[in-house]
């Protein structure tokens, strides 16, 4: 299980040369929330995913931890690298085979007392069996998905971000992606979800944004599901 | 072409028979050409992480200088390093030249731009998205970036080859400055152009062929692991 924990990004400005992507934005992450975010294209989803993974350099971000004070984004990012995990649109398969993408993660994870185990549960939990030794890169999408997924679960991530992560895939691969994110959210990880289907995570979203004109604004969620939602939240909490 | 046919026929004597004096000068050449790409590697490898991965003011002029280095003649890194390094160089005092240590230099830095450009399209070549995974997985910088190398491994392995492929054939840098001293610093070129100067055409042969069996064996390696990654399945 993920301890409790509050994360603020607050006034996020990103602008390639003259073009503006975020500004003065601010995302708020706690413990158990799954956050869909929906935008145009360009609209800066995949830039603010990959701000908050400690990927991309904002212009501007200041970071608070539960009650800590706010530090700059550069003064957070190894944090950030840490305990964040984005998963790309086309999740980047190593070169080998499936069980070395996943051995890759788990030697990456120190507290893993028995590594050789922890990865064939993990495995297991992804319904990989059978193709441990099959090349990764010849994996169909939505198993590509479920490795890059178990590579995630292997290193307890406190945030996970994903970016279109059921694009391209059919019903079956898309069921099994968000089983395997309700066991994430139940076990305390955050979920932040850049996506154009918001309908797919209508089970698994506890809040949903929109990004337009640059900024972070509150979706049309109705009510009674925000009270149902932060209910379930707590209750996870508890 | 009797003088040939003949002159090849003692050749392949000199080199089976195990002629001490030849195998010598092989000895030099794959020596200090290994310990010259051996330590050409590793900046190399750095400076085209930097240039593919980094940001910062000046890095597409270095892009250009690496590749003009390319097509810079082993005889003018010769020239320079001999200015360098001769008594009144600014390293004069290390007494370096007509070494093999001096002969390792110009090699080193004639294979340094090879390895820079060639690592640096392997890279560009790759995925970003190697890099990215492995640092949000949680690797260090350094874990990282030997991950992104491992997946580009057939490119650098062409890069090494192609490389090592320069510097052993090379006799300018070498000539000047090891000064072809027999038994020191006499490698396979420089001990052909003596050779040859003499007519003792079937000794130039001999060593050409080692040079010949050399790259056939280069090439088969890198046609070997470009054949492993290979797109076809």
């Amino acid at each position: 299980m993920i301890e409790n924990f509050h994360i603020g990004f607050r006034d996020i400005s990103k602008s390639y040369g003259s073009i503006l992507v975020l500004d003065q934005t601010e995302i708020n992450i706690t413990s158990h929330d799954c956050i869909v975010i929906t935008g145009n294209n360009g609209a800066g989803k995949t830039t603010l995913l990959r701000i908050i993974a400690g990927l991309e350099k904002p212009g501007h971000c200041e970071i608070s931890l539960d009650d800590a004070s706010p530090e700059p984004w550069r003064r957070e990012r190894k944090r950030l690298l840490k305990t964040v995990m984005y998963l790309h649109q086309q999740p980047y398969m190593f070169a080998g085979s499936l069980r070395r993408n996943i051995e890759y993660a788990a030697r990456l994870n120190p507290a893993l007392a028995d590594r050789e185990s922890s990865v064939q549960k993990a495995v297991s939990w992804a319904g990989l069996e059978g193709l441990e030794s099959q090349s990764a890169a010849s994996l169909s999408g939505g198993q590509k998905q479920r490795v890059a997924l178990t590579r995630a679960r292997l290193c307890h991530p406190q945030i996970l971000l994903l970016d279109e992560p059921t694009a391209n895939l059919d019903n079956e691969s898309r069921e099994r992606t968000l089983q395997m994110l309700h066991e994430f959210r139940d076990s305390g990880t955050a979920i932040v979800i850049a996506t154009h289907d918001p309908g797919v995570f209508s089970d698994l979203a506890t809040s949903k944004l929109h990004l337009q004109d640059h900024r972070i604004q509150a979706d049309d969620i109705g009510a009674a599901d925000v009270v149902e939602l932060d209910s379930v939240r707590q209750s996870k909490k508890r | 072409m009797d003088v040939l046919i003949a002159s090849t026929a003692e050749a392949f004597r000199l080199l089976f028979s195990g002629n001490p004096e030849i195998w010598e000068i092989v000895g030099i050449s794959f020596r200090v050409s290994s310990m010259a790409i051996l330590a050409a590697v590793p900046p190399a490898l750095v400076i085209a992480f930097a240039l593919a991965y980094g940001s910062f003011p000046g890095r597409r002029f270095l892009i250009s200088l690496f590749n003009t280095f390319l097509s810079v003649p082993a005889v003018v890194i010769g020239l320079t390093l001999f200015i360098i390094l001769s008594r009144q160089g600014p390293m004069g005092d290390f007494k370096l030249l007509f070494t093999q240590t001096a002969m390792g230099l110009g090699q080193f830095f004639l294979c340094l731009p090879i390895l820079v450009c060639m690592a640096h399209v392997a890279l560009q070549a790759a995925d970003r998205a190697a890099w990215e995974t492995a640092r949000t997985l949680g690797a260090n910088r350094l874990r990282a970036f030997f991950t992104v190398l491992y997946e580009i491994r057939f490119g650098l392995m062409a890069a090494l080859l192609a490389g090592y492929g320069r510097i052993i054939s090379e006799v300018g840098a070498s000539m000047m400055l090891g000064g072809n001293i027999a038994h020191y610093t006499r490698n396979i070129p420089t001990a052909i152009a003596l050779e040859t100067s003499k007519g003792a055409f079937a000794e130039g042969i001999a060593l050409g062929i080692v040079l010949l069996f050399l790259a056939f064996v280069l090439n088969s390696l890198l046609q070997y692991v470009q054949g492993k990654g290979s797109i076809n399945p």
